[in-house]
């Protein structure tokens, strides 16, 4: 029954457009602009569009037609470098090739893409050991990397095995089965954090922070929590244990400030206070201080901070900050002395002396101090930690009391249906049962033989890929069974293994029915484990991911810390997580006037009014951002170290808003001298290459406006409204004539062509979702899902109901297919 | 989800003494030295040494040949091993089309010799590289065919360059044209690997009836993934052949026939990998010499940087990243960086060589008995050139090789180098990707 909505009702004027000739409705079209590569005689890449034209009907080559539309919707076609068709002819052959094709499936039965086995990557193996078994020591994480394709990471043609991932397989099943069984046997081994260069507080050097990240010496964070030279560390502890945590400190404040502190939070709460004496030091040298708290806690993730309170209090009064210090002064440094006479007068000396003078002149005008940072923060344990198994372990493994040999049986067939995400056949269970008979034998260990049992499921094929069978002869699609179907949908959502209640629905048979599915997925949904769609989907979809490994410039942005980067990438994870859990509208993230901040990420976007390191919803309206395209984490992204790139910028966008990506840029092009950017010519004064060069232009006018509109964001995502010396001009004009203005006026522009944004979602959700590209013969089912949204506001969860229900995803097809 | 950032990352200091009491493992797996060895005859090692983004070449080549050759700048290191070092000049790789993704052709044409097929898909394809034609040829005499090594951890997704899989970045060795050789870049990793993960149990049988738990375990995983490739459809049974494959090359490497004589490795175990790129670099060449010495291997790759790596270096006072920092367009002050970088990398790979030599073996030292190849695919990074390549040869290959000398060579294929020395190890190849014959001169006085 749900397949009705999938054949094709022949209205009347699809039946028109669908059985006349191709050559007749686009021939002109074609002539003009694709023969000259396209023809019979040319065939460039095998593509000969005057037969496609010749046939008695467009659906008698549907691969080709929808080919030939996407290439043009997306604007691929005609390439860089050939004149671009009439807007108008454009919009029209668009028009009556979506016509055409409508958003049905083949006027016969319903296509699907093929899957091949799917192996498990890094992020569902480590969640699915996870559920399983109860054990979260992400194991996968030393695993060598996934290859990524169309984006994504857990695509199963790319997801290939090397004998180095087969022994780290290996390998990991055994430490997760003792974990599991056993428990954990942990030395103590310290890890540690380095901060790479400390946050300064004001630096003596030629830079000088323009925008410092508190308001005033006496209208700041007085916890220090979201000052610069606070550390912040999120962290997972292996096991209940105590731990050492050593923290180790550096810079001084001015000669004659009162002593201060450092404070160490954990999970919120101060655990510890360490006192920082007189640190002054004529010079501005560095003197490292440590400090160690040894605390147990419980095994999990926790939070970890250290921050230096009230650290614009108790300074020389010279400073001019608040309840300054009653200490003496020793006289600060006369920048005369560098002025007086010397015998060494050298031509570099003379000028290192004029440099020095300056200097301390400036320091006697504008004091400054290094400020107090931390360096390093190491933890060291576990020690004396908890032995034995989990509860949690101990209730998913061993669900008959006693030790008799049904019931390792009986363990481990249930393990083992619940690893293989299906019910077992008949017999198969025994190899395993075998194992771990002769292991309990060896050992004299009931426990053993079931961790060895373990061991041998945690490396079976059945365990490590997901295949939906198909034999050798197959051509033709069929359904998913239940089995196949909860797991896609389980992986798709949490990518991890179904949980019980999926697996019943399964198993009872009723997950076939349209309302129970709904059910599940909207359950699916509003589970904590749904944050996989933040961690895996909108991570890699909004290249996020790529925020841990970006260096800024430390000289144009000295205010960039980790702290920064860990609260930009938050902010997007709340934004998204609200969406998923809350049902959200999909295009918020466009324009949506809200977003999640704190204290630190608010000062660095000039937001006032947010106070403290916790997150929490902010209304943006009357602000200059909205949507992911204000976010830090985005705007970082999609810049170099240390300029903004509206080339960039508006590739981010082609790619994952629109879903258009441009073609890479022909040979021997020069990089771009952008040092002029900014002093003596504006960013858009030396991209003028792109505008004037015709082999630029097609595909440039398509990319600079959407970047140029976003260039009041400097690279690390601040506004501003100079760029250097000149006023940023953030106006565009798109290929069509239409002109916008800035963020809004961009927000606007993707607005009004909401469909391609909902397009675009749907086609990367889709793909994340199958785990394989996306295909001609999906078009049909994008086009009808995107047709659908509107009628229901566009809801996140509509958007993953349609392609939970689409014929794409309920469906595998052979190999044998053409 | 615990947010680390890449400076963030658990960095395991290798702690020397004081705190971590960590014993001196033994062997699960019997490897004596020169496993079955009936001559005295040494047997010869390759390894590959990799850096990236080209070199600041007027500091690397010597204006004069022969055997008097001057030792500019970066090589200088070298100097006091210049009776074992081959400086070669004129030796290239072609690298097919000059259109964007040049850094990712550079990675998968180095020790292939063979322009990468142009996806971003799943269908990678270049050739078999020069250590896994060594490998196949003389791996199964060691328990590891070969030993690849990293010191860049991989963290970042997405594209790599211009239409090109990041596969071909992140592996330099392919056993076939399409079956990346990913490196491991963990040193406890490979401590492991190469000396077993049995540590610390003293008691025997313990470690025997692991032993036999583990087989078990692997016998009954071929015979379900064997079971697995008949039910599947044909187009999906090379996946599960990937996995099948994969499992039989690991039973056959704890089958390896060994005596009894267990070996003790010189190193300590590490903890994890270190924080600083000298630390890690330094500490992969131990394990490396620990892998050679005890005859665990004879063929490795050791990465010490993915080519476009934007790695910095702030040891060297500077914090520029290493790949925009090659694109100097002439820069003095930046040129002057890349000629530290360069210089930065090959100190670590002078102390590989200084190690090496320093480890007595048969009738000389270790470093007598290697053929050890450092270079990087671009010469000069501003400009992405191919030819002229900046390489060293350390070593002398057991007698086979003749160093002490800077040989020009007229624009020649960088296969024939490794046509040459695979020669000299004893795998007679006719052909690796490019090449059109073996470098000469390699072995004339």
């Amino acid at each position: 029954m749900r397949y009705t909505s999938l054949i094709l009702v022949c209205v009347a004027p699809f039946c028109i457009a669908q059985s006349s000739p191709p050559g007749a409705t686009f021939g002109p079209f074609l002539a003009e602009n694709c023969y000259t590569c396209h023809s019979s005689k040319a065939k460039t890449a095998g593509l000969d569009l005057e037969a496609f034209a010749g046939r008695a009907s467009i659906l008698e080559d549907r691969a080709t037609g929808e080919s030939v539309l996407r290439m043009l919707k997306t604007g691929k076609m005609p390439p860089g470098g050939m004149l671009r068709p009439r807007e108008a002819d454009l919009a029209a052959v668009i028009k009556k090739l979506e016509d055409a094709f409508g958003t049905s499936a083949a006027v016969t039965k319903a296509v699907s893409g093929h899957v091949p086995p799917h192996r498990l990557n890094r992020a569902e193996y480590n969640n699915t050991i996870r559920d399983l078994l109860g054990v979260d020591i992400h194991a996968a994480d030393d695993f060598p990397q996934d290859d990524s394709i169309y984006g994504f990471d857990n695509i199963a043609d790319a997801l290939s095995i090397s004998p180095l991932l087969t022994e780290k397989y290996i390998a990991a099943a055994e430490k997760i089965a003792n974990i599991a069984v056993f428990g954990p046997e942990l030395q103590p081994e310290p890890v540690r954090f380095d901060v790479a260069v400390p946050r300064r507080m004001e630096t003596t050097n030629i830079v000088r922070i323009t925008k410092p990240a508190y308001n005033s010496m006496s209208n700041y964070d007085v916890t220090g929590l979201s000052q610069p030279g606070s550390y912040h560390l999120n962290y997972q502890l292996p096991v209940t244990a105590e731990y050492v945590f050593r923290i180790i400190g550096a810079g001084n404040r001015p000669a004659g400030s009162e002593p201060t502190h450092c404070t160490f939070w954990i999970d919120g709460k101060i655990v510890k206070t360490f006192d920082i004496p007189d640190v002054s030091l004529s010079g501005f040298e560095r003197r490292p201080d440590t400090w160690e708290a040894r605390l147990k806690l419980p095994a999990g993730t926790h939070e970890f901070v250290v921050a230096f309170p009230r650290q614009f209090e108790g300074l020389p009064p010279r400073y001019g900050g608040p309840n300054p210090s009653k200490l003496p002064e020793p006289p600060p440094l006369d920048p005369e002395r560098f002025r007086a006479p010397s015998t060494d007068n050298r031509p570099g000396k003379i000028e290192e002396r004029r440099i020095a003078y300056e200097r301390a002149k400036e320091q006697f005008a504008h004091p400054t101090w290094e400020g107090l940072s931390v360096t390093e923060f190491d933890i060291v344990g576990p020690y004396n930690h908890v032995k034995g198994a989990s509860k949690e372990s101990l209730q998913k493994i061993f669900i008959c009391g006693d030790q008799q040999p049904a019931c390792l049986r009986t363990t481990l067939s249930n393990l083992a249906a619940r690893a293989f995400r299906r019910s077992l056949v008949a017999g198969e269970i025994d190899p395993i049962v075998k194992i771990a008979e002769s292991a309990q034998r060896r050992s004299g260990s009931f426990e053993r033989g079931v961790a060895v049992g373990i061991q041998a499921i945690l490396v079976s094929p059945d365990f490590l890929f997901r295949i939906e069978k198909t034999s050798v002869s197959d051509t033709g699609p069929r359904r998913l069974t239940d089995y196949e179907l909860a797991s896609r949908l389980s992986y798709f959502l949490w990518s991890s293994m179904p949980d019980e209640g999926l697996m019943n629905r399964a198993a009872d048979g009723s997950l076939k029915n349209a309302d129970v599915l709904r059910a599940e997925v909207k359950r699916m949904l509003a589970d904590p484990k749904s944050r996989a769609l933040f961690d895996n989907f909108a991570s890699e979809w909004l290249e996020v991911r790529r925020l841990e490994s970006l260096n800024p410039d430390r000289d144009s942005f000295p205010d960039f810390d980790d702290y920064l980067r860990s609260s930009m990438q938050k902010e997007t994870e709340l934004f998204f997580e609200n969406l998923v859990r809350n049902d959200g509208n999909i295009l918020d993230l466009i324009d949506g006037k809200y977003t999640f901040l704190n204290e630190r990420l608010a000062a660095h976007y000039g937001i006032p009014g947010v106070r403290g390191k916790e997150f929490r919803r902010v209304d943006l309206s009357g602000t200059n951002r909205s949507g992911v395209l204000g976010h830090g984490s985005v705007l970082t992204v999609s810049s170099y170290a240390t300029r903004t790139s509206p080339v960039l910028r508006g590739k981010w966008i082609l790619e994952n808003i629109l879903n258009a990506p441009p073609p890479p840029p022909p040979p021997n092009v020069p990089s771009l001298d952008a040092t002029s950017a900014g002093t003596s010519a504006t960013l858009r004064q030396v991209l003028e290459q792109h505008r004037a060069n015709p082999v630029c232009s097609s595909c440039h006018t398509r990319m600079d406006p959407l970047g140029f509109s976003l260039e009041n964001y400097d690279a690390v995502g601040s506004w501003r409204d100079k760029d250097g010396k000149f006023p940023v001009d953030s106006s565009g004009v798109l290929p069509d004539g239409r002109t916008f203005q800035g963020p809004e006026g961009l927000k606007s522009v993707l607005r009004a062509d909401k469909d391609a944004f909902a397009s675009a979602l749907t086609s990367k959700l889709l793909a994340y979702g199958l785990g394989r590209g996306v295909e001609s013969f999906d078009q049909p089912a994008i086009r009808q899902i995107v047709s659908r949204l509107p009628a229901d506001d566009y809801r996140f969860s509509s958007l993953v109901l349609e392609i939970v229900n689409s014929s794409p995803f309920q469906m595998q097809r052979g190999a044998g297919a053409p | 989800m615990n947010f680390v950032t890449r400076r963030h990352i658990p960095r395991r200091s290798f702690l020397k003494g004081a705190g971590t009491a960590i014993a001196l493992p033994f062997l699960d797996a019997m490897v004596p030295a020169f496993a079955g060895a009936a001559t005295t005859k040494s047997p010869v090692r390759m390894a590959f040494m990799y850096v990236p983004n080209g070199i600041i070449m007027k500091d690397w080549t010597p204006t004069t040949e022969g055997r008097n050759f001057d030792i500019p700048r970066i090589l200088k290191p070298l100097e006091p091993f210049r009776e074992d070092l081959h400086v070669l000049t004129g030796l290239a790789h072609r690298t097919g089309d000059g259109a964007a993704g040049d850094h990712t052709r550079a990675s998968a044409t180095y020790l292939t010799g063979v322009g990468p097929k142009r996806t971003t898909s799943a269908d990678v394809e270049v050739g078999i590289s020069v250590d896994q034609v060594a490998a196949q040829a003389i791996g199964s005499k060691t328990r590891l065919p070969s030993l690849e090594l990293g010191c860049e951890i991989s963290r970042s997704v997405g594209s790599c360059d211009a239409g090109y899989s990041c596969a071909y970045v992140n592996s330099m060795s392919w056993r076939g044209p399409s079956t990346p050789n990913p490196p491991e870049t963990n040193p406890r990793q490979v401590f492991e690997r190469l000396f077993g993960s049995l540590a610390g149990i003293p008691d025997p049988t313990v470690r025997t009836r692991i032993e036999e738990d583990r087989k078990s375990v692997l016998d009954s995983v071929t015979n379900r993934t064997r079971q697995l490739m008949a039910e599947v459809g044909s187009a999906d049974r090379h996946k599960i052949d990937e996995y099948l494959s994969s499992i039989r090359d690991i039973e056959q490497r704890i089958a390896f026939p060994g005596g009894d004589r267990q070996v003790t490795p010189e190193i300590e175990k590490p903890a994890g990998i270190p924080p600083g790129f000298v630390e890690h670099a330094r500490l992969m060449n131990d394990l490396l010499l620990a892998a050679f010495r005890a005859d665990i291997t004879r063929v490795s790759t050791l990465i010490y940087a993915k080519e476009s790596s934007t790695r910095s270096y702030p040891e060297l006072g500077f914090s520029d990243p290493h790949h925009p920092v090659t694109h100097h367009r002439n820069d003095p002050d930046l040129v002057e960086k890349v000629t530290r970088i360069n210089c930065h990398h090959l100190e670590q790979f002078a102390d590989f060589v200084r190690k090496a030599k320093a480890i007595p073996e048969g009738d000389g030292t270790l470093l007598d008995h290697c053929m050890l190849v450092y270079g990087s695919s671009i010469s000069d990074g501003n400009n992405h050139i191919h030819e002229n390549l900046p390489v060293v040869v350390m070593g002398r290959g057991d007698g086979s090789l003749k160093p002490g000398r800077h040989l020009s060579y007229p624009e020649t294929p960088m296969t024939n180098l490794f046509l040459a020395l695979l020669d000299k190890m004893g795998v007679h190849t006719e052909k690796l990707g490019d090449s059109t014959g073996q470098a000469a001169h390699l072995t004339d006085v």
